[in-house]
């Protein structure tokens, strides 16, 4: 042990530091309470996973809902197309009243396509069906009417749709209306409450990774308040100490991201197969609905300011009971 | 210049740990703080760092009146100074050269800068080879050594010692004691709590004498036996 030069001019550390710009010590400031928290995460990997799991667990059940939702969107698309509405017009119109009402459906908006189903063709369909081909010799004449089969648009809305079939029924000629479309209705009805069960979710789960993040961040504190008293009292401000813990929180925050995204595009790809599967009953019209790529970027983001929240709000609560 | 100035410290509880004390100490100079147990000498080193705030008088470091600094104002003025604790309080999952480097770190240093003077700061107490392990790797003496490198890393004008050579042996505490008079000599102001008197009579400083928390004796160093 000997002194050296090294010793010969002893001056406050502040004064040195004022020779660099602040920036400069700000962003070395953050690059050490980065790598700190970080190396921390790394020293307990098995509690740091399975906090990690823990969130990213909760965060991926919303999307996992998501998900569920957006292909019961595209489902109930899928079968939309196939939906057709029934006009039955009265007996006594002819095939030149049907080729008329035909052509001003046709103008209606949210009329894909319409076609004149005849008497003859009707009575040609119902002999096929079994049971129904003794029946049908029976009768003298034809009794069925001329029937206008209307293709609605694809993705037309419930109140369009609606509307259509008042104004069908409010047409000359038109003895009944027959829509199988209600059934979208309720579909659309439950995938309201369906998106908004997946918001309270959402909700839920996001105070959910907050109190996880928290409670990890007040653990920590708790274990580490030999070290946060040793810092202070070698003049370490306030914001120096938080700050590795406000980056644990991002991190914890932004790897559970990472996770619930992963698990949620596992899903997606689970989901392929059996929807190409139901995608061939309907001429290949469905696809799966994947997470949008904005999604996939702002989970993480979202959960990384998630964990800072939480940590920020423990941090400063535990640190000043600390001090 | 350390000044205490009529500095009184009572504690929730009534107990009076400093009593009407007045000296100082000038700049560049070494000082024990001694007495028994409950003397009062950990109370004076609290209150130069502004652990502990005084119940009456003033305590004045170069000039500033401590009482004047805020809250936000102390992790500033403990910059300017260094701490050697009995303890060490040294973070024992990070390295020797990671404990040093914490007063620089916080000081917002340049890395480059920061490990030249780790290591200068090593070289000085005679650890420069342990810089990669862990404090609990070394023994007692050595840690004190890490403690002491780390309260001079940052070139402080003041360092204050609590007990420093409490859990050593008397060769090692002598050592302490010089490498101490050693940055005294190049004009730091050293303050020394120790209880430990043929360690003081050996090193041959001032020393304050204290008793109940009153000034009972100051002796010069050319006067110690």
């Amino acid at each position: 042990m000997s002194a050296s030069t090294e010793t010969q001019a002893p001056a406050p550390a502040r004064s040195e530091r004022s020779h660099r710009h602040p920036f400069t010590s700000w962003r070395e400031h953050h690059g050490w309470s980065a790598g700190t928290s970080l190396r921390r995460l790394a020293s307990k990997p098995v509690g740091s996973l399975l906090t990690v799991a823990v969130m990213g667990l909760a965060l991926a059940l919303p999307l996992a809902f998501y998900l569920l939702l957006s292909n019961m969107q595209s489902l109930g698309s899928a079968l939309g197309r196939n939906q057709v509405i029934n006009v039955f017009l009265k007996t006594d119109q002819v095939a030149g009243n049907a080729q008329l009402l035909a052509k001003q459906i046709g103008q209606h908006d949210g009329v894909a396509n319409v076609s004149v189903k005849s008497p003859q063709q009707g009575l040609d369909e119902l002999s096929k069906m079994q049971g129904f081909s003794d029946a049908l010799h029976a009768l003298d004449d034809n009794p069925l009417p001329f029937v206008l089969e209307v293709q609605p648009q694809d993705g037309i809305s419930a109140d369009t749709a609606n509307r259509l079939v008042e104004d069908l029924r409010g047409m000359q000629g038109v003895d009944m209306v027959q829509d199988s479309g209600t059934w979208r209705q309720r579909l659309d009805a439950l995938l309201g409450v369906g998106n908004r069960v997946v918001l309270i979710l959402a909700g839920l789960f996001a105070l959910a990774v907050l109190l996880v993040v928290g409670n990890t961040v007040r653990v920590d504190i708790t274990s580490r308040a030999e070290e946060i008293s040793v810092l202070k009292l070698i003049g370490a401000s306030r914001a120096f100490v938080r700050r590795p813990y406000l980056y644990a929180g991002i991190w914890y925050g932004l790897f559970s991201g990472v996770l619930a995204v992963a698990l949620a595009l596992a899903i997606e790809f689970a989901l392929v197969e059996p929807v190409a599967k139901l995608s061939q009953v309907y001429e290949g019209k469905l696809r799966v609905a994947g997470l949008p790529p904005w999604l996939l970027v702002a989970v993480p983001v979202a959960a990384a300011f998630l964990g800072w929240l939480g940590a920020r709000l423990v941090s400063a609560w535990q640190l000043r009971k600390a001090a | 210049m350390i000044r205490f100035d009529q500095v009184s410290k009572r504690y929730e509880g009534g107990h009076e740990a400093l009593s009407q004390l007045t000296f100082e100490v000038a700049k560049g100079e070494m000082a024990f703080v001694t007495g028994h147990s409950g003397a009062g000498k950990s109370t004076l080193l609290k209150l130069l760092a502004l652990i502990e705030r005084p119940s009456h008088g003033h305590v004045t470091l170069d000039g500033q009146n401590l009482a004047k600094i805020g809250r936000s104002g102390i992790p500033k003025l403990r910059r300017s100074l260094g701490m050697v604790f009995q303890d060490h309080r040294l973070l024992m999952d990070r390295t020797v050269f990671a404990n040093v480097e914490l007063p620089l770190v916080i000081g917002g240093i340049a890395p480059l800068e920061r490990g030249r003077r780790v290591r200068a700061a090593l070289e000085k107490v005679g650890l420069l080879d342990y810089e990669r392990q862990l404090p609990a790797s070394l023994s007692t003496g050595e840690q004190q050594r890490v403690g002491i490198a780390r309260a001079i890393v940052a070139k402080p004008s003041v360092l204050i010692a609590d007990e420093p050579t409490g859990n050593l042996d008397p060769q090692l505490a002598f050592e302490i004691m010089s490498l101490f008079a050693e940055f005294q000599q190049v004009g730091t102001t050293v303050l020394v709590a120790s209880h430990d008197l043929p360690l003081i009579k050996r090193v041959k400083k001032r020393v304050v004498v204290l008793d109940h928390g009153r000034l009972v004796a100051d002796v010069a160093a050319e006067e110690v036996l």
